[in-house]
């Protein structure tokens, strides 16, 4: 594999003022005692635009959601930097917000409640977060279910109710954990059209991990196609379809071809690393 | 879900783990033995501080005697035997009530899971008997059947009946049912799949169930010792606080926690064995 | 219980469900096997089989019952005990929440307090009895410390366990939407660990009657317990029965009191 590019470095400069993320030379290792240590991520340097939307793509194990929840600053960062208009990431905050694949809606919470905590949180006042709890949910299209606990919903009501939660706080970054993995191919699609949607009307950064490439090609600007053990940025691609997609982008033949090219690139990184554990 | 099943799950601790603190606690994790380490030194500090704090006059030796002196006279009983005497008797006792209230309560929960009657007649009274006092019993059995081992043994297998029954109901009650569906197309008769399928299944929860009774039946013995008097670790205790023996009260203590500790462990430990396929024992 | 299982009044009669009488009809129907009892009781007592003195006629404890009640003895004495009972628990409540919870989240605390529990935690509790005598005497503090030891430790290992537990997400969700740390114990970590804080609550309110019964058998001059063993070493055993019977009602009613409270806590987990 000669071919593979990877992806720039840019120059600082360009980051300054502008909302977006730079990863730069990230390295990180899992280390479990009496094993040697897993390499999960080996320098990734990565620059993400200020209102772009960027797809990870990989199979599972190639530190996928590790590079993100890195990015959320939930797991301390142990070599390289990443660096948001607010600085190097160190800790979790409220201007990068996450969706996770499993909700993680607070149970004891109705929907109303988890929209209305991030809003208190990030300082809105109690008139205006209600106010913006009930356009979101209705947003996500969930009026009506505003007081049912997430236990009472299905599968795709809670995400639509966690993507709500996030969105309502209006985050700067949008982090986004295989969100539609656990939902039904038909919810899925639906979702995915109004996430689109929802980030043409506000652009902000969205960093997008999926293994499905079809969903990474639809709502992405751009994918990094990762490789595993160890996770390697192995193609930086742009996605060259027009802004507004629906449907009918599903069934253009610019989708079709980049999709089955994305799909021989992946398939051969997975050839690969089954033939490198054989 | 009737009354007596609601019950069953909850002062277990969550539906299907022990009522150990182990489960967690003693999880294998980075720096287990750095951990293990700190927390044995933690002990031998407590240890050192009881001695010395006893010794050098900052705790009334009455309230605390010396660990040393303790252990001494833990020496001397064992010496002369009565220790064993003791711990013998408790243990019999505990372990002789804890017995017969498995071997009738596991039989109840069963039939209960399979037959109407006998749900009908033990449904309420599992919902009353499990959640209230037992030992307020106790004189009525010393009543009815004197003051000595008898009422002893069955005052602790009455207080262990009551979880160990509700606990087996409960876990033979609502079984997934693809496995017994598979045992059947296997051709499997109705009690082979009770022996070979539903057991194995409600299993872990019945052990449950006889790790909440057996603590349960050890806090008893001690309560009827003490109140009847005679050999056992209870009888001694109480007679050397009438006494205001203070060093024969805390040789009771350091002997019962040795008790304890060895015969819950005993239980974790079958536990371990029984479950050896069950997802929870590879966590 | 629930309008939702079948009761036995179902396959009885044909009323409407959720009417008062289909309710009365269905509990009656339910507690039935305790009228079977009740008439075994008093069938051993006519045949004659067994003495009077050891199965007395319900009628005759019942009597007493109301004697005792109405003289203000039972009422007086079950304030004693339950005072007791709920002081111990309080604390234990107070202070195991606080020591679970620095467990689940400091590691200093939980090297600290770990070993301590696991060796406490099988001990027969009980065996206090005679330290809590010299440590405190015969008064009320001694029964109070006793119930307070008990009931600590299935507190803190229910906090500690409920803690650990909590899904990590929930967190890292609480964080990125700016809670802090005291907000993320606060606001995620006690409510979920709730279910678990509830139940290891319940085991400590079911020792606290233990104890509390326990305690007064063999140290005090008052409540329910040493009336019980008062009246027995006396003689007097249609009282006797009837104080023990009602003290089993109290602690049957207490569990049913908290369940009903815990289920309104935990209305979220029902789907």
């Amino acid at each position: 594999m000669s071919a593979l590019r990877q992806a720039p470095a840019v120059d600082p400069a360009g980051m300054a003022g502008a909302a977006g993320i730079r990863i730069d030379a990230v390295t990180h290792a899992y280390r479990s005692p009496g094993r040697p240590p897993v390499t999960a991520l080996d320098r990734i340097s990565l620059d993400i635009g200020p209102t772009e939307f960027h797809a990870l793509l990989g199979p599972s194990g190639c530190g996928k959601s590790t590079l993100l929840y890195l990015i959320g600053g939930f797991i301390p960062v142990q070599d390289g930097a990443i660096t948001t208009p607010k600085g190097r990431v160190t800790a979790p905050g409220p201007e990068r917000s996450i969706v996770f694949q499993n909700f993680a809606l607070f149970p004891w919470k109705t929907v109303r409640e988890n929209v209305l905590y991030g809003l208190r949180k990030s300082g809105v006042g109690r008139e205006e977060s209600e106010a913006r709890a009930r356009e979101f949910i209705s947003l996500v299209h969930l009026t009506g279910f505003e007081d049912a606990y997430p236990s009472q919903l299905s599968g795709g009501m809670q995400q639509r109710a966690a993507i709500a939660r996030t969105l309502a706080v209006d985050p700067k970054i949008l982090l986004m954990d295989e969100p539609f993995g656990a939902l039904d191919a038909q919810t899925r699609r639906v979702m995915q059209e109004e996430l689109r949607a929802i980030w043409q009307r506000s652009p902000k950064t969205v960093v997008f991990v999926t293994h499905d490439v079809q969903e990474a090609v639809f709502l992405a600007d751009r994918i990094s196609i990762m490789s595993s053990r160890p996770g390697r940025i192995q193609h930086v691609l742009d996605v060259p379809l027009p802004k507004e997609r629906g449907e009918d982008t599903l069934e253009s033949r610019e989708f079709i071809q980049l999709s089955e090219h994305i799909w021989r690139l992946v398939r051969e990184q997975a050839v690969a690393a089954t033939r490198g554990r054989l | 879900m009737s009354g007596s099943a609601q019950n069953t799950a909850v002062p277990v601790g969550a539906e299907a783990k022990p009522a150990s603190p182990r489960s967690r606690l003693g999880a294998r994790r980075p720096g287990a033995f750095l951990d293990l380490g700190v927390q044995v030194g933690v002990v031998l500090a407590l240890c050192v501080a009881w001695e010395a704090g006893a010794r050098l006059g900052a705790i009334n030796p009455f309230l605390l005697p010396p660990l040393t002196d303790v252990l001494a006279r833990i020496g001397e009983d064992a010496m002369s035997g009565a220790v064993f005497v003791d711990l013998g008797l408790t243990l019999y006792r505990a372990l002789f009530g804890f017995l017969i209230a498995a071997v009738i309560g596991i039989p109840v929960g069963i039939l209960m899971s399979r037959s109407r009657i006998v749900r009908w007649f033990f449904d309420p009274l599992l919902s009353i008997g499990f959640p209230m006092p037992k030992v307020a019993f106790l004189p009525i059995f010393i009543l009815w059947f004197d003051i000595y081992d008898t009422s002893k043994v069955i005052m602790v297998a009455f207080s262990c009946f009551f979880p160990i029954a509700a606990a087996t109901y409960a876990g033979t009650t609502g079984l997934d049912k693809w496995p017994i569906w598979s045992a059947r197309s296997f051709g499997a008769k109705e009690v082979e799949i009770l022996w070979e399928v539903n057991l194995p299944m409600a299993l872990p929860q019945i052990l449950t169930g006889l790790q909440v009774a057996l603590p349960v039946g050890m806090i008893t013995t001690v309560v009827t010792e003490m109140l009847m008097g005679g050999r056992g670790i209870g009888g001694s205790m109480i007679m050397a606080g009438r006494f205001a023996d203070s060093v024969g009260v805390f040789a009771g203590i350091v002997e019962i926690v040795a008790l304890g500790f060895l015969v819950v462990k005993s239980l974790e430990l079958v536990r371990a064995r029984l479950l050896a396929w069950h997802p929870e024992t590879r966590r | 219980m629930s309008a939702a299982g079948a009761g036995p009044a179902d396959a009885a009669l044909a009323l409407p469900r959720n009417t008062l009488l289909f309710k009365l009809f269905d509990g009656v129907l339910r507690y039935s096997p305790l009228l079977v009892l009740v008439a075994v009781w008093e069938g051993l007592g006519l045949s004659g089989f067994v003495s009077r003195q050891m199965l007395p006629d319900l009628g005759t404890i019942l009597s007493e019952f109301w004697r005792m009640l109405t003289g203000g003895d039972l009422l007086y004495n079950t304030a004693r005990s339950l005072s007791r009972s709920f002081s111990g628990l309080a604390l234990a409540i107070v202070v195991g929440l606080a020591a679970g919870l620095a467990m689940a989240t400091a590691r200093p605390a939980r090297l600290l307090i770990n070993p301590v529990v696991q060796i406490f935690y099988p001990m027969p509790k009980s065996a206090l009895i005679p330290v809590v005598m010299i440590w405190l005497g015969l008064g009320d503090a001694s029964k109070v410390l006793l119930i307070f030891l008990g009931c600590l430790l299935p507190v803190v290992v229910g906090a500690y366990n409920g803690a650990r537990g909590v899904n990590p997400f929930l967190v890292w969700s609480a964080r990125s939407l700016g809670a802090g740390r005291f907000e993320v114990l606060r606001e995620v970590i006690v409510p979920a660990a709730m279910p678990e804080i509830l139940n290891g609550c319940r085991t400590a309110l079911a020792f606290s009657f233990i104890l509390m019964v326990s305690s007064e058998f063999l140290i005090a001059s008052d409540g329910v317990g040493y009336m019980i063993s008062s009246l027995g070493d006396g003689g007097i055993y249609p009282a006797m029965f009837a104080v023990i019977f009602f003290v089993a009602a109290i602690g049957f009613a207490a569990d049913r009191v908290y369940s009903v409270i815990m289920r309104r806590q935990l209305r979220w987990r029902e789907a």
